[in-house]
This record gives C-alpha cells, sequence and structure tokens, in this order.
C-alpha cells in the first residue's frame, strides 16, 4: 500500500470537526497552565469559539464530498453523523454557557471542567460516527469516563460523589456487558470487527443461532444504559439528583444524542438481519420507559429528579422513531432529539438559575416565582409545556412527527402509548407551572421571599442569561419554523447510505398495498 | 385576511403581557377590549365579504408548514364557521367587559383571554385536520390557569380535572385524525382531500368512536361531563362566559366537522345510539340541575342539557336538522353566557349565590331590580319562550329530529319542560319574596354589569324574531355536507334505515 491511497484511505479530513474540538480542549488546558486562575474569565470563550467553529466544519462537510468512510473504515462521517455531532456539539455550547456561574460559585476550577466537558464532547462525536467495534468502545469509554469526572466534580460535595460512585459501578458494570456482547460478535463474524463485515456475517448464519441474540441483547444493554431507557435508568435519578447541574444538562441532551447515534448505527449496519428481534427488545425498552419514567415522574419532589424521570420517558418517545425505522422514522428521531436539545437545555438552564441564587431545587420552593423573576418563570414553563407537547411550541411538533411517523410504520399501541403517556406528563409538568404561576402572594415559599434581587451583571450570569434567552427563543420558534430543520433530518437520512440499505421495503409496500385493498372492499360495499 | 382574527388578538396578548407596569387593571382591561373589538370588526368585515351562496370554501390561505407530513397552514371558511366565528368575537369582547376592574395581575389575565380568543376563532377557520388539533390544544393551557389563579376556593381541583379530561380527549382527536390521514392513504391532513376518501366501514366506526368520546367530553355529554360543573362554579364570570359560550361548542363543532363530514357512513349507523345518549344527557343534566343549591351550579347542568339538544339534531343528520344545531349552538352560546354573566353579578352584589340564603333580589328599591328582570328574561329564553331565540333553535332541534328519533326527541322535549321547572325553582326562591335581612344594602349595579346582559338580551330578541340571521350564511353548505347522493349511499349500506 503505498503513501496515497492509505491517505485516501485513511481520509482523515472527515475527523476535521473533533480536531478542532480537540486543539480547543488543548488550549483550554494550557492557557490555564500559563495564565493561572486568571484565565477563568476567557476561557469558556475560547472553548465556544473552538465549538462553533466544529459547528462550521461540519457544516463545510455537509455540503462537502461523498466520500465519508475514514481510517480504513473505523470512522464513517455521513450525513447522519454529521447531523447528531451537530447535535452534540450544539448542546455542549449550551452546556458552557450555563455552567460559568455554576462551576464559579461552587469554588473549583474552571478551566479543568471545561476540558473534561470537551474531552466527553470528543467522545460523543466520535461516538456518533465510530463503525468498527475498537473505536466504538474507545468513544464510549472516553465519554462515559469524563462523563464520570465531571458527574464527582464538585468534591465538597457528598451527594456529587455519592452520584459519581453510582454511576461509576453501574457504568463500568453496562460497558463490562457490552464489551461482552462485542467480542461475541467479533467471534461470531469470524474475526471482524467492522460493523458492515459483522452485519454481513450474520446475515450469513442460517440456522436460528441463540448467539447473535445474546451478542444482541448484551450490546443493546451498552445502548440503553446510555439512553436511559428503562430497565437501564437506575442510575439516572440519582446520578441527576447528585451531580452539578450543568453536567445533568449535558448527559440528558448530549450524552444522550450520541447513544442514539450509536444505536442507530450499530443496530441498522451490524444487526440488520436481526432487525425484527431488535425492534421487539426496543419495543419492550420504549414501553418501560414511557410508563416507568412518567408514572414516577408524578410523585417526584425535586426538580431535578422530575426532570430525570422526564428524560427517562422522553427517551421512551424517542424510540418509537427508531423501531418505525422507515425514513421519517429516523428523520423525526433527529428532528426530537434537536427540539428536545433547546426544550431540555432550556429547563435546566432555569434550575441552574434558579439554585444559583437560592441553593434549592425542591419544587415546593419555586411557589409564586412569577412576582419575583418573570423571564425565568416564562423560559422553565415555556421549555416544560414543551416538553409535555403543549402546541404551538417545539415539543408539539416533535412529538407529533414521531407519532406520525410511529403511526405510519403501523405501530399503533406504541403510538397509542405514547399518547397516553404524554398525558401524563402534562400532568406532572403543569404543577411547575402551577406552582410558579398559580401561587398568590401570600403563597409564596419562603425561598422565594428571600429572592435576591434579579441582576445579571455577577460574572458568569451573562452567558447564563444568552443561553436562558436562545432556549427560550428556540423553544417558542423552532416549531413555527419547523420545516427547515425536519427537512436537514430527512435529508441526513436519505444521503446516509446505511439507513437507505436498511429502510425496509417490506414496510414500504405494506402501505401502498392497502390502499387497493380498501378500495376493492368500498367498491363491493357500493 | 382570516389570518388576521388569529394574529390581532395574538399579537395583542404578546402586547398586553409586556406593557409596563405602571398601567393601571382598568387601563388594561380597555386595551384588551379594543383588541377585541378590532377582531370582532374584521370579523364583521370577513361577515361582510362572505358570499353565502357558494359553498366552497372562502377566504383560502394555504401556505405549507411541514411538507413531510402534509401539514399547511390553511384557513377558509365556510357556512359552519362563520356564525360560530361570531359567537366568539362577540362573546369576548362581553366577557372582557365584564371582567372585574380592580382584577389581581391584569397583564397576564388579559393576554390569557386573548388566547382563548386566537385558540378557538383558529379551531373554526382550520382547514386542515392537525391545525384544528393544534388550535384545540393551545385554549387548554390558558383556561387551566384563568381558573387556577382566578378561580374560586376549590381552584386547583377543578383546574386540574378540566386540565386531563381536555387533554384526554385532545388526544383521542389526535389519534383519530392520524387514523384518517394513514388509513385513507392520502398522507395529508386537508380537510378537503380527507373528505373523499372512503375509508372501509369497519374503519370508520373505530375512528369516529374515538372522535366521538374526544369532543363527548368536550361538549360534555353523560358519562364524560363531571369536569364541567366543577369548571364553572370554580371559575370566574368570564371564564364561565367564554367557556359556555364558546369552548364547549368546539365540541359540537368538531363533530359536525370531522364526525359528520368525515365518517358519513359510520356516522348514520352509530346515529340512533347518539340520540339515546343525547336524551340520556338531557334529562340528567335536567335533573341533576333540579337538585342543586348553587346558582352558578344551576346554570352549569342546564348547560349539559341544552347542549344535548345539539348532539340530539347532530344525530338526525336531515338537512333542516343540521340547520338546528347551528341555531341552537349560537341560542346556547347567547343565553347561557347571560346566564353566567347575571349570576355573576349577583354573586358580585351579594356574596353568595346559595338559594337558600338568597331571597326577594327583585325588590325595587334595595335589591337587584334591573339584574332580576334580566335574569327571568334569560330563564324564559332558555326555557323556549316564543318570541326567543331559545324558542327557535329548541323548535327546529325537535321538528327536525322527531321524524328520524320519535322516542329520544320525546325525553329531550321533556327536558325541556324541566328547564323551566328548575329556573323558576331558582327564580322563585332567589328574586321573590321578602328580601333577606342577611343581604341588605346591597352595593347598586353599575352601568358596566348592566351593559353586557342588556346587550346580550337584545341579541336574544332580535334573533328569536328575524332567526333567519342566524342561518342564512349556512343553508347552502348543510345542504353538501349531507349531499344526497351521499344520504342515497347511506341508506343503501344501512338498509334497515334509521
Amino acid at each position: 500500500m503505498d503513501v496515497v491511497t492509505l491517505a485516501s484511505q485513511l481520509n482523515a479530513g472527515t475527523i476535521i470537526p473533533e480536531g478542532i474540538v480537540t486543539l480547543t480542549l488543548l488550549v483550554v488546558l494550557v492557557g490555564d497552565l500559563i495564565a493561572g486562575r486568571k484565565s477563568a474569565s476567557w476561557l469558556p470563550y475560547v472553548a465556544i469559539v473552538g465549538l462553533l467553529g466544529a459547528i462550521a466544519a461540519l457544516f463545510v462537510q455537509w455540503n462537502g464530498t461523498s466520500d465519508t468512510i475514514a481510517f480504513l473504515g473505523a470512522f464513517n462521517g455521513d450525513a447522519l453523523s454529521i447531523v447528531f455531532r451537530g447535535i452534540v456539539v450544539l448542546s455542549t455550547i449550551i452546556t458552557v454557557l450555563v455552567s460559568i456561574s455554576y462551576v464559579r460559585q461552587s469554588g473549583t476550577s474552571l478551566s479543568e471542567f471545561l476540558s473534561i466537558l470537551l474531552a466527553a464532547t470528543i467522545g460523543g462525536m466520535f461516538l456518533c460516527g465510530a463503525s468498527e467495534l475498537v473505536t466504538v468502545f474507545i468513544a464510549l469509554e472516553t465519554l462515559s469516563i469524563a462523563s464520570y469526572l465531571m458527574t464527582g466534580y464538585t468534591k465538597g460535595d457528598v451527594r456529587s460523589n455519592e452520584a459519581a460512585l453510582k454511576y461509576l459501578l453501574i457504568g463500568a458494570a453496562s460497558s463490562a456487558v457490552f464489551l461482552y456482547g462485542a467480542s461475541l460478535l467479533y467471534g461470531l463474524a469470524g474475526g471482524e470487527t467492522q460493523l458492515d463485515r459483522i452485519g454481513i456475517a450474520l446475515s450469513q448464519i442460517e440456522t436460528p443461532a441463540i448467539a447473535p441474540v445474546v451478542a444482541l441483547v448484551f450490546v443493546i444493554c451498552g445502548i440503553a444504559f446510555k439512553l436511559s431507557a428503562a430497565p437501564f435508568h437506575q442510575w439516572t435519578p440519582d446520578v441527576y439528583e447528585g451531580s452539578p447541574t450543568p453536567v445533568v444538562a449535558f448527559l440528558s441532551v448530549g450524552s444522550k444524542a450520541a447513544g442514539f447515534a450509536f444505536a442507530v448505527r450499530m443496530l441498522v449496519t451490524a444487526f440488520g438481519s436481526l432487525t425484527e428481534q431488535w425492534h421487539f427488545i426496543f419495543a419492550a425498552l420504549a414501553v418501560l420507559s414511557m410508563i416507568l419514567g412518567n408514572a414516577v415522574a408524578l410523585a417526584q419532589t425535586s426538580m431535578k429528579r422530575l426532570l430525570a424521570y422526564s428524560s427517562i420517558a422522553q427517551a421512551g418517545f424517542v424510540l418509537i422513531g427508531l423501531i418505525a425505522g422507515t425514513e421519517s422514522g429516523y428523520a423525526s428521531v433527529i428532528f426530537y432529539l434537536f427540539a428536545y436539545l433547546f426544550m431540555n437545555l432550556g429547563g435546566f438552564a432555569c434550575v441552574i438559575l434558579f439554585s444559583l441564587r437560592t441553593g434549592t431545587d425542591r419544587i415546593s420552593d419555586y411557589a409564586g416565582l412569577y412576582q419575583k423573576d418573570p423571564l425565568l418563570t416564562l423560559t422553565l414553563s415555556i421549555c416544560l409545556l414543551s416538553l409535555g407537547g403543549i402546541p404551538p411550541f417545539v415539543g408539539f411538533f416533535g412529538k407529533i412527527y414521531l407519532f406520525w411517523a410511529g403511526w405510519q410504520a403501523e405501530l399503533y399501541g406504541l403510538v397509542l402509548l405514547g399518547l397516553i403517556t404524554s398525558v401524563i406528563s402534562i400532568y406532572y409538568y403543569i404543577r411547575v407551572v402551577k406552582m410558579m404561576v398559580v401561587k398568590e402572594p401570600h403563597e409564596m415559599s419562603e425561598t422565594v421571599k428571600n429572592y435576591p434581587e434579579v441582576s445579571w451583571n455577577l460574572p458568569g450570569m451573562r452567558p447564563l442569561q444568552v443561553g436562558i434567552v436562545l432556549a427560550l427563543v428556540a423553544t417558542s420558534l423552532v416549531g413555527i419554523l419547523a420545516n427547515p430543520p425536519i427537512d436537514l433530518a430527512k435529508a441526513s437520512v436519505q444521503r446516509s447510505p446505511i439507513l437507505q440499505a436498511s429502510i425496509s421495503p417490506a414496510k414500504e409496500v405494506a402501505v401502498s398495498r392497502f390502499a387497493p385493498v380498501q378500495s376493492s372492499e368500498f367498491r363491493v360495499q357500493n | 385576511m382570516l389570518s388576521a382574527l388569529i394574529l390581532i388578538p395574538f399579537i395583542g396578548a404578546g402586547l398586553l403581557a409586556v406593557l409596563p407596569n405602571r398601567f393601571s387593571s382598568s387601563q388594561v382591561k380597555w386595551v384588551a377590549i379594543a383588541i377585541a373589538s378590532l377582531a370582532f370588526v374584521v370579523n364583521i368585515i370577513v361577515g361582510y365579504q362572505f358570499d353565502p351562496n357558494q359553498i366552497s370554501f372562502q377566504f383560502e390561505e394555504v401556505i405549507p408548514w411541514i411538507d413531510g407530513i402534509g401539514f399547511n397552514y390553511h384557513l377558509g371558511i365556510d357556512g359552519l364557521s362563520l356564525s360560530l366565528l361570531f359567537l366568539n368575537s362577540f362573546l369576548t369582547v362581553l366577557a372582557l367587559m365584564s371582567s372585574d376592574r380592580d382584577l389581581p395581575r391584569p397583564r397576564l389575565y388579559y393576554a390569557l383571554m386573548l388566547l382563548i380568543n386566537v385558540g378557538v376563532s383558529g379551531a373554526f377557520i382550520a382547514q386542515d385536520l392537525l391545525l384544528f388539533f393544534l388550535f384545540y390544544e393551545l385554549e387548554i393551557i390558558p383556561l387551566y390557569l384563568l381558573i387556577a389563579i382566578w378561580g374560586g376556593k376549590r381552584r386547583a381541583y377543578a383546574a386540574t380535572k378540566f386540565l386531563i379530561y381536555t387533554a384526554v380527549s385532545g388526544i383521542l382527536i389526535l389519534a383519530a385524525f392520524l387514523g384518517i390521514a394513514f388509513l385513507s392513504g392520502a398522507n395529508t391532513f386537508d380537510y378537503e382531500t380527507l373528505r373523499s376518501a372512503g375509508l372501509p366501514f369497519e374503519i370508520q366506526l373505530v375512528l369516529l368512536i374515538a372522535l366521538l368520546i374526544g369532543f363527548g367530553i368536550k361538549i360534555p355529554v353523560f358519562p364524560f361531563h363531571t369536569w364541567l360543573p366543577d369548571a364553572h362554579v370554580e371559575a370566574s364570570t368570564p371564564v364561565s362566559m367564554l367557556l359556555a359560550g364558546v369552548l364547549l361548542k368546539l365540541g359540537t363543532y368538531g363533530l359536525l366537522r370531522f364526525g359528520l363530514g368525515l365518517f358519513l357512513e359510520a356516522w348514520s349507523y352509530l346515529a340512533p345510539w347518539l340520540a339515546v345518549a343525547a336524551a340520556i344527557s338531557a334529562l340528567y343534566g335536567a335533573s341533576c340541575a333540579i337538585a342543586q343549591q348553587d346558582m352558578k351550579k344551576v346554570v352549569a347542568y342546564s348547560s349539559i342539557g341544552h347542549m344535548a339538544f345539539i348532539l340530539l339534531s347532530l344525530a338526525a343528520t336531515t338537512r333542516l336538522s343540521i340547520i338546528a344545531t347551528i341555531c341552537q349552538t349560537i341560542a346556547h352560546g347567547l343565553i347561557s353566557a347571560l346566564l353566567f354573566f347575571l349570576v355573576g353579578v349577583v354573586y358580585k352584589k351579594t356574596g353568595s349565590r346559595d338559594v337558600n340564603q338568597l331571597r326577594g333580589l327583585l325588590n325595587p328599591e334595595r335589591g337587584l331590580p334591573v339584574t332580576g328582570s334580566l335574569t327571568i328574561l334569560a330563564a324564559m329564553a332558555s326555557a323556549g319562550i316564543p318570541g326567543m331565540v331559545g324558542f327557535v333553535a329548541e323548535f327546529l332541534v325537535f321538528r327536525g329530529s322527531f321524524p328520524i328519533f320519535p322516542i329520544p326527541t320525546l325525553f329531550c322535549m321533556v327536558g325541556t319542560g324541566l328547564t323551566a321547572v328548575y329556573f323558576l325553582l331558582m327564580i322563585n326562591r332567589v328574586f321573590f319574596g321578602r328580601l333577606s335581612d342577611m343581604v341588605t344594602y346591597l352595593p347598586p349595579v353599575g352601568w358596566g354589569d348592566r351593559v353586557p346582559a342588556i346587550a346580550l338580551s337584545i341579541i336574544i330578541f332580535i334573533l328569536g324574531i328575524q332567526p333567519n340571521w342566524m342561518v342564512r350564511w349556512s343553508e347552502a353548505q348543510v345542504g353538501r355536507l349531507i349531499a344526497p347522493e351521499t344520504v342515497a349511499q347511506v341508506t343503501v349500506l344501512n338498509p334497515k334505515g334509521d
């Protein structure tokens, strides 16, 4: 193999966005070393600029070449991965915006936090495109280990330490299970590590074998842990409650989006021949997540735990699109994650701001906030209502699209369950809104009575304000302007060869077959 | 043009929400009334330019919203929506006028009231199923907050109950809409396209049942009605006026437009059962109203009884009965709004709605003579005394339904008779007799508390004498909805006949 072929096979240009983030990470680290404590005032902006650069690079790639396979097949920078990487980077940008004042107040070093966050972002980005078992595992572990570190970042806080330990133990166990599944795949495929070749090898196993199914189940364990889909959700409430809130914001969106990208790629390429099985397992996960997440959220008293269960439930909704397995199914997953990015991060930004000003996360402490902080109340209300699927916010359109795709794929049961559980979800989201908006001045909680004067001039508050306003505007307006992002999501599905290959022709036939049948029946009746 | 009906109150609501603090409550109120009146004026212009002989949609506006799922921003009006649109804009203005002058948190209150106007107007003019659903859901949260913030003692309970019931109704409707859009293979939510979709009968039946329960909660029909008395009792007067006057009409409008319009075959199959449900609902509402001690509950249960007449005439599905539906919708909207308003005045002046405590309010010197007289008038209108709109509407309902469903119609007639019973019982206790010592020296009733009632009474009289003004827009449209050829087809499919 000569140098030119090698270079073209490496195709290193595909990972320029990751390269930019890595460079940013280095700048943040070195900048901190050189400038010391003072650097905290400008490092976050360096990080944001770097991440914006990564987005720009992704944009160039979107319009760029069709040669997406890089590193001898270890990484696939197709349109699907570009979109998901974009979501991960966007979530990191908003997380940086909202974390500055929080980390500062917790008395820990900001630059170290940023470095770990950027490392997690790199892991997540690689996970979106990884198409070879070793790369997958390394990306997954980069993301996971950085996440463990971040959950335990406020060292002085006992709950943070507890959360980190729990997350580490459960995460390590699920990684181990995943690794075991991967090793089974390696063996079954006769020593192949590339996902597409594994897929081919698995499809050649003719007799009904148990081994591929076992491998599938183990791999799904690893995926479901990242998605926090029930019954692999147990870590979620505790970790969400204990960890620093900006970390939770990233875990709930960035890490989850990477998990979905990974799930799509892994299942579609490697387990193409076991589609029925993984659809079945995911349907079970979706049912459990929707029921459990929404039902348990009803009883929560802590805002962060509420959002934890809500994120479990939301994962259940998104799984519907994945199971649909059609073009609009995958597109609806992408669009919903895009919508979820803004509404969930907006919600977390408000929780961060509230806890910065009052030091509490209890829902009952939000009573009467309307009187003291209208912007916070408005943003949190809109983000929560949007999560509940109330029009005209973006969540409504996301849910409609998901359910539409699910219904089109004839997943009637799942869609109906989704509809029913989303009614339940409206109830607990509105409970918070009610607490803030409905309570009279004399019913105000003690915390809100002592609410500090609203001021944005403290260090780190401006970026937080920017983050909140950004989330507010996006949550209110993206729904009304939903067409461009949905077109983008559809284009990314159409331009990804792996999805095009998997979109089962059977389903399209089923839909089109229906029309003649019905018309002939109708003729008989007439 | 039609977008203006949505945008004016929508932008107005945003404007009110950011109005500076120094505006007093009554100033905010006047701004809100100005905005609502502007929408009403636009509505009048639309009505003036509307051509009643043209049966297709008019003033259509189509903008693609989400291409991927065939969702368009598609507005248009026909004869069925126009009169309801009028009712909505008119009652919104009156409801705003009857709001308390020194209300707490006025900016939020008036913004939410205008948002309800947006939702209801939008639902009446949406010609895309998803767009209708969007507007239908849009009105839930403002109404929830209006009940939960400015309501009575048990407002939290009532608001939550309303929210849950309406949300359930919403998902049933959405499920049915998704169902029809896919199963017809049309891949669009456009109303006109789906009307000609022609689904197999069994599928129609399933989807229609989902729609019936969904809209049945909203109307409300027994046994899905329990949220309504609670919501009415706890809501403040203007909210009750809107709730009874227009929000419930979303249910009957939805049934007429989507239930009957899209699933005519299944509709005529289920119609006998609907008529029975209407009869039960009418009798149930009337008998509950007799037993109530709270004036507002009497009106609320009478509302259940009278909404059932609309369902009855919808079930009959003849040309006459559909016209009766529109008349009864308008009549009930006006009369129940008037009744709720008057009960609100009584409550404001005496501090009580309990029929056992109140006595002799008709006393010309120390009582509430004008309010009392108007209440008697409203009760007469509601009971169907000739000369007022209630008579015309109920007569048409029974005339239209009797040939099709004689027995249920007879039961509904008994319900009308009972209307006179419970309202006379209430009036007898509250307004006649000696003025109770507990409520002496009532504060005087200002013109602000009279104008809306007098305006409503005048309209009730005018439409009672000249009912043609109510239906002249709709007649052509009704003919199209149950076009002769489709009716023939129905009878072929359902040889037993109805």
